[in-house]
């Protein structure tokens, strides 16, 4: 891994179209802004590995560590002899034979994204031992 | 065509049933074709099912089944990955868990379907008010109101 060092209001590049720019460091906590193209995803590292978990979970008919598994055909018929939800109407496409579907999609332009966050959380805050930018002290948990 | 699966034995589909992901899903980055399994005409869960792996099959449900504010922003780079001319052309799937007696769906990390390609990726949510753990349903709690059941 590659670390570098840079104080507040430093910038390092990534590629000619990535910036990320020490915001503010206060305490273990290193605020980082980021300028990237749209087609780049930016999240924090935590919410992929939290979607994993629960992938490898819901394929799993072992209880796992997080104590979820994957729920089994007989509970789900059991569910539908007992009445779930009804659809009110088909609202939006759906796939062929699939006629009771209809979470709305709503398109996204990053700028507008961000245009509804607050100066405070711009910023992606992550925790400054993880990042190569980390001042002196050690790793934390949690 | 046939799919093997070790839930419901062989059974047949017609092809354009075939969901292709060509990402993967997370953590299951080389299961890149599936099907989707309807088990009854008046199902409100179905089984995504590895074309390649019997033993890989996820639950998956209409999110707005049980979350009536529940969406799904899409980026236009995510449009354009997916061959999605139309956001009309989309289906939105979330994949279910179990925890104890409750049933949840990851919100945060959806799968979306063009209807017309049948291309998917799962995407990744920044905002936080979804997570990978919304609730349900109870099991053998019989029915409920969803509006009652938001987490």
């Amino acid at each position: 891994m590659l670390v570098l060092s840079r104080q507040r209001d430093e910038t390092i590049m990534i590629g000619d179209e990535i910036e990320v720019t020490i915001v503010d460091v206060r305490g273990d906590k290193v605020r980082l802004g980021i300028t990237a193209p749209t087609k780049v995803a930016v999240h924090r590292k935590e919410i992929y590995e939290a979607i994993k978990r629960e992938n490898e979970q819901a394929a799993s008919l072992a209880k796992g560590t997080r104590g979820a598994t994957a729920p089994m055909p007989a509970e789900l018929q059991a569910l539908r002899t007992n009445g779930l939800p009804k659809r009110p109407g088909i609202r939006g496409p759906v796939l062929a034979g699939l006629s009771r579907l209809g979470t709305s999609l709503a398109p996204s332009e990053r700028a507008s994204e961000r245009a509804s966050e607050t100066p405070e959380n711009r910023g992606t805050e992550i925790s400054g031992a993880r990042t190569a930018f980390s001042h002196e002290s050690g790793p934390k948990s949690g | 065509m046939e799919v093997r699966t070790s839930r419901f034995g062989t059974v047949n589909i017609n092809e354009d049933r075939v969901i292709t992901f060509s990402k993967g899903l997370l953590g299951f980055p080389r299961h890149t074709r599936f099907c989707l399994l309807e088990p009854g005409d008046d199902a409100c869960f179905f089984w995504l099912q590895s074309m390649d792996d019997p033993n890989l099959a996820f639950v998956v449900t209409d999110p707005s089944l049980f979350v009536a504010d529940y969406s799904v922003t899409i980026r236009a780079e995510q449009m354009q990955e997916l061959g999605l001319a139309a956001i009309e052309d989309a289906q939105a799937f979330v994949i279910v868990n179990k925890v104890d007696r409750t049933l949840t769906g990851n919100l945060q990390g959806p799968l979306v379907i063009n209807t017309k390609t049948r291309q998917g990726e799962q995407l990744v949510l920044a905002e936080k008010r979804w997570t990978t753990r919304h609730t349900l349903v109870q099991l053998g709690a019989g029915i409920q109101a969803p509006a009652a059941m938001s987490a």
